[in-house]
């Protein structure tokens, strides 16, 4: 039998608007990282070891060296790795990096992942986004869990004209219809 | 007919006609128009019928507030009843049409009702309707529904889009008059980010319909400038068109923004926004409305609110007659009579109801002090007008003042209570505004332009001063203090013809004092009796003048009598902007399995199960009823193989050192000793002793679980588990996240299952029994690679696995299953078969699982462990639910082999009736097993374990069906589990 072949949420969505763009992101490899508790420092010192970081604070992100992971701050005791797929694991990749000092589970293939970027993008995302994204507000790199169109999202700012949206991969048509529908609506 | 009462001026744009059609007459008017300046500058003057007494009706103002000036606007299913005249803004094209009227405008039938006033006075339906008491519903309803009422729904969907929105600010500025735009101007140059909202389409309120000057231009000009240097700061959003409706907590605001009700066609664009605007501070800058005095015959078309005249001619050059009369309690009505003059109007008359001349009246006009207006005439537009000292003036418009009401509104959906002040004979906000309110101008009883500007600059300054910012001081334009004194005058007292209160909802005087005299005189009383104060324009006009009447009947003042509580929406929000894009399956997200699109190349039928479409059963060629797919599938799957995707279910992987202890806890049986590689059935208790959910839950590693719940309590399961870890045992170290959507899983069951799956699971991993028994698990690769997890658990009964792979893998992942298992005969089931399987197996589900039904009904008494603690075991031994008699989950098979069996049939004894009294549990499951060749069912009976082979009734009264049945093992097939250990 051949290899299984991938498929992504969306079939690589992408759609252009007045200056606003909608792409799904497919190359995207996903772990959540969660501190031991009581082993908090260690985790902290293999990122900064590893990575030369600080592990971010909930709402916010950062990025280790080019190719390396992008940190993201969910929520306490745990964040999110984003980083370029390859060809190995990206639990392993991790777990390479950072031994067993923390606790990482893959979500690479949890959500769909869709970017809105251009300069109308917070104007569609008005629509369905009940968080202020101004950029005094939210300023690039920040990162937020919120609910669009009753469907949960992780928001995530790569771009003063640039946002990363994650949903549920099972709900992904729903979810891309309410951010085409965002689009449509403003034009 | 042409525009014969357009005069010179006004803020129109007159290089651009558009035309128009009222009751099919086409008419003409201008950019800037609203139709009921239009309608005016065409000489229209009876635009509706009145609500109760279908008496002819005209325009009587010149915003929101209006009574009247109802009409349909636009046709079929874009139709929109009761749309305000008033605030409909002109465009080419628009088609309206006057309302509540049989036969044309000028000679409704109904009319008749106004002489049939005497027995339609408040409340007479509640008295005259009473019997014969079957009339009611068949006869009196429906005949007062068809005869009263305003406009008519098209009873077509709405073709309309609508769309909903997030807005946040610093201040929101609600209201764009002088002190709105003076706020916007003060908060927006000290840096704060500012929403200026107003209902119009032309910002500017008061200043653009009337003459005062400000900054030494003219008051429109200066708001121009004032709205130019808004428009071109970053930190300000403009809203006209936009009505803010409610306050809400926290500074939330709801705001309605029309986008193309101004427009012929919305081209696919939402008609209307709905907005909820976040705002830190909310400046209230909503102006205030011009009321009305209740005298004789004072409805008729041609008498309209004084200040509203004045906006015709000043902002839209629309003269409401040519020889007009001005009955005013106060100094306003004044300033009106010479802003008319100036525009040429002959003035006919001044009536003023106090005894001393505020201010110099335009030449010719008669001055009447001290006295009032007592009747009119003129039936489908005002003739004359007759004066308390005697006197009749004929005139075609009657401009009254009876002072202004500060639009205290939103002030109140909070449960403030306004307060009265005599000065202004009004009332003011009081002093418990929604958190982060401010009000500012007339809507704070600041009724003077000077005064408007100084407090919206005030209040602006210190809300962003509050909020941090350095506020710039800017010079206050100048602009006067003009003459605004007023005096106490609601209501003509005399005996004389009907004095209306409420046009809207045609309430009298008399109506008041009928209120009254039958003891609803508490004014929320009054409002349901008569129903002052109801429909489109919620008494705007009306208010006060009820509850001054309702006062003096009293005997006491009208701050003691009170309002009426301000509830949102400010104006009439359409149901669908309500709705916004919820509408048909937008209403709520679906979810997908990554099988699905394979599953519908099969022509899958799909079931909803909550959120998710799951494939049902898989209809073959040639198959007709559904069963015929239903049981071909369960009997491949006992004969050879089936494979069923059951991603669905709920995921969570567990990590951490006490994970195996948190199991331990959550699950009533033990979890602590299972080893690495197995997985394990576990039932989960809610803390009063009751089951909450079932599930598998494998153990990777030595801290490593994943736990399946039921697809139904996925999220419920997860969040109890959270409430756990955080809030029970925040001191264990374990660590939740969910993975429902991370992998797509497949049963794959059947005795040919594991030969399936030898040529799917690369070739180094050892599936056979000894190796691989019953419920191991473990991680494996498949397909030359692919990670994936291999479970050995059943829900069938039969020998079977799940397999799961990352969900990108999902798609590819079924179809390669059902390649490989082609010499099988593999057949993809559904969630009937599913069900049929599982009920013949007598496992439970959500059916039985039923948050009423503890363990031991269940017949898993064993499974709570008396060994440990969990949640839950202590309240499971509450002696109620551990009766002799207590339920417990048996089979059940119909005595005659070929009857079916239905779900929710409830279980008597043979020698009983079927009543409540004699229920003993009722059937949870059914299901035809292709098996045994008959119907089978699960259900709860009390004491059911000693009455195996007992017959009881199953009486199912809904369907008209009672049958009878035998108690037998749930355990239809394979009840020593042999199939599923091979």
């Amino acid at each position: 039998m051949p290899r299984l072949a991938p498929s992504s949420p969306l079939n690589g969505f992408r759609q252009e608007f007045d200056r606003l763009e909608i792409t799904e992101i497919t190359d995207l490899a996903l772990v959540s990282i969660a501190s031991p508790q009581g082993r908090e420092a260690e985790l902290a010192s293999a990122v900064s070891g590893a990575y030369g970081i600080a592990l971010p604070p909930v709402g916010s992100s950062v990025e280790a060296d080019a190719g390396e992971p992008r940190f993201l701050g969910l929520q306490p005791g745990q964040c999110f790795a984003l980083f370029e797929r390859q060809d190995e694991g990206p639990v392993d990749i991790i777990a390479r990096k950072l031994s067993d000092a923390g606790y990482y589970t893959d979500q690479s293939d949890s959500w769909a992942v869709l970017r809105v970027s251009g300069t109308r993008c917070r104007e569609a995302l008005e629509r369905i986004c009940p968080l202020d994204l101004h950029p005094q507000t939210f300023v690039t790199g920040a990162v937020a869990r919120t609910v669009m169109e009753h469907l949960g999202v992780i928001i995530f700012r790569d771009g003063e004209d640039s946002f990363l949206l994650l949903s549920a991969r099972s709900s992904a048509p729903s979810f891309l219809h309410a951010v085409v529908t965002s689009a449509k609506n403003i034009q | 007919m042409s525009q014969t009462h357009r005069i010179d001026g006004g803020l129109l744009d007159r290089s651009r006609a558009l035309r128009f059609t009222f009751n099919g007459t086409s008419l003409e008017g201008y950019a800037g128009d609203t139709l009921a300046s239009a309608l005016i500058a065409n000489g229209v003057k009876l635009v509706g019928r009145s609500f109760k007494y279908h008496r002819p009706r005209g325009i009587f103002t010149a915003g929101s507030e209006e009574p009247n000036a109802l009409v349909t606007l636009r046709r079929d299913g874009h139709g929109e009843p009761n749309t305000r005249a008033t605030v409909t803004e002109l465009f080419d094209g628009l088609v309206a049409s006057s309302q509540n009227h049989r036969g044309p405008l000028r000679y409704d039938l109904m009319a008749v009702n106004d002489y049939l006033a005497p027995f339609l006075s408040a409340g007479f339906y509640y008295k005259t309707f009473m019997w014969p008491k079957a009339f009611w519903e068949k006869l009196y309803e429906p005949v007062i529904r068809s005869s009263a009422g305003l406009g008519r729904l098209s009873g077509k969907a709405d073709p309309d889009i609508y769309d909903k929105g997030f807005l946040h600010c610093d201040i929101l500025i609600i209201g764009a008059g002088p002190a709105g735009l003076c706020a916007a101007l003060s908060a927006a140059r000290s840096g704060a980010r500012v929403i200026l909202a107003d209902e119009d389409f032309r910002f500017g309120g008061r200043l653009n319909t009337e003459t005062m000057a400000v900054a030494g231009t003219s008051g429109a000009d200066w708001a121009q400038q004032a709205v130019a240097e808004l428009a071109s700061m970053d930190n300000v959003r403009l809203m006209p068109r936009t009505t803010i409706y409610g306050a809400y907590d926290h500074g939330i605001y709801g705001a309605l923004e029309r986008r193309t009700d101004h427009l012929a066609e919305s081209a696919g664009k939402p008609r209307q926004v709905l907005w909820r605007i976040y705002s830190k501070r909310a400046i209230l800058c909503a102006g205030a409305t011009e009321r009305s005095i209740a005298f004789g015959n004072n409805d008729r078309p041609g008498i309209m609110l004084a200040g509203s005249v004045r906006a015709y001619a000043n902002r839209w050059a629309a003269l409401p007659g040519k020889r007009i009369a001005v009955f005013t309690n106060n100094d306003d009505g004044w300033r009106t009579a010479s802003d008319l003059a100036a525009h040429g109007a002959d003035i006919a008359a001044i009536v003023d109801t106090r005894d001393r001349a505020p201010l110099e009246a335009p030449a010719g006009a008669t001055v009447a002090m001290g006295a009032y207006v007592t009747d009119t005439k003129g039936r489908h537009g005002l003739k004359s007008i007759t004066l308390s000292n005697g006197t009749t003036i004929e005139c075609d418009c009657l401009a009254v003042s009876g002072g202004w009401s500060p639009n205290v509104h939103l002030t109140c959906h909070q449960r403030d209570k306004p307060q009265w002040r005599d000065d202004i004979a009004g009332f003011v906000p009081g002093p418990d505004l929604p958190v982060g309110m401010r009000v500012a101008g007339a809507a704070n009883g600041a009724l003077t332009l000077a005064a408007a500007l100084r407090e919206g600059h005030e209040q602006a300054h210190a809300a962003a001063e509050e909020l941090g910012f350095k506020p710039a001081s800017i010079a206050l334009p100048a602009a006067e203090d003009e003459a605004v004194e007023t005096s106490a005058f609601f209501h003509v007292k005399a005996d004389g013809p009907r004095a209306w209160i409420d046009l809207q909802n045609d309430v009298t005087a008399k109506d008041v004092k009928l209120s009254h005299q039958e003891g609803f005189r508490s004014v929320e009383h009054l409002k349901r009796y008569t129903t002052l104060g109801m429909a489109t324009d919620q008494g705007k006009t009306a208010n006060l003048l009820g509850l001054s009447v309702m006062a003096e009947c009293n005997g006491r003042s009208i701050p003691e009598t009170g309002t009426t509580i301000f509830r949102p929406p400010y104006t009439p929000v359409a149901i669908g902007a309500l709705a916004g894009r919820s509408r048909g399956k937008a209403f709520r997200p679906t979810r997908l399995t990554t099988s699905h699109k394979s599953a519908e190349e099969r022509d899958a039928v799909f079931v909803e199960a909550g959120q998710w479409l799951r494939a049902q059963w898989f209809p073959e060629k040639g198959e007709t009823h559904w069963r015929e797919s239903v049981d071909r599938e369960a009997v491949r799957v006992r004969e050879s193989v089936g494979i069923c995707d059951v991603t669905t279910l709920g995921k969570i992987d567990i990590q951490g050192r006490d994970a195996a202890e948190f199991l331990n806890r959550v699950y009533s049986n033990g979890f602590a000793k299972l080893p690495v590689g197995k997985v394990r059935y576990g039932l989960m208790l809610r803390e009063d002793g009751m089951v909450m959910d079932d599930g598998t839950t494998a153990r990777l590693g030595e801290n490593h679980f994943v736990m399946t719940t039921t697809t139904a309590n996925a999220v419920s399961v997860f969040r109890h588990l959270e409430f756990c870890r955080q809030c029970l045992w925040p001191g264990l170290d374990v660590h939740l996240i969910s993975a429902t959507e991370q992998w797509a899983q497949f049963a794959v069951a059947g005795p040919h299952s594991r030969d399936l799956l030898r040529k799917v699971v690369d070739p180094e991993f050892d599936l056979s029994n000894e190796a691989f028994p019953f419920m191991a698990c473990g991680e494996v690769t498949v397909f030359d690679g692919t990670p994936s997890r291999l479970f050995r658990i059943s829900f069938s009964g039969e020998l079977a696995y799940e397999i799961a792979v990352p969900a990108r893998y999902g798609d590819a992942m079924i179809r390669a299953l059902m390649d490989v298992g082609e010499e099988f005969g593999v057949v993809p089931y559904g969630t009937e078969a599913l069900s049929v399987l599982r009920i013949e197996k007598g496992h439970p589900v959500a059916n039985e699982l039923c948050g009423q039904t503890t363990a031991r009904d269940l017949g898993l008494e064993r499974m709570v462990s008396k060994k440990k603690d969990c949640i839950g075991n202590t309240l499971s031994e509450r002696s109620h639910l551990n009766r002799e008699d207590g339920l417990a989950l048996m089979g059940f098979a119909p005595v005659m082999r070929n009857e079916h069996l239905s779900a929710g049939a409830h279980f008597t004894s043979r020698d009983k009736p079927a009543t409540t009294e004699n229920d003993e549990g009722w059937m949870t499951s059914v299901a035809y097993s292709p098996t045994l060749g008959h119907s089978i069912g699960l259900g709860f009976i009390a004491r059911g374990r000693d009455r195996v082979g007992e017959i009881v009734q199953a009486a199912d009264p809904l369907r008209g069906k009672t049958i009878e049945v035998r108690i037998v093992s749930p355990h239809f097939v394979d009840p020593e589990g042999e199939r599923q250990r091979a």
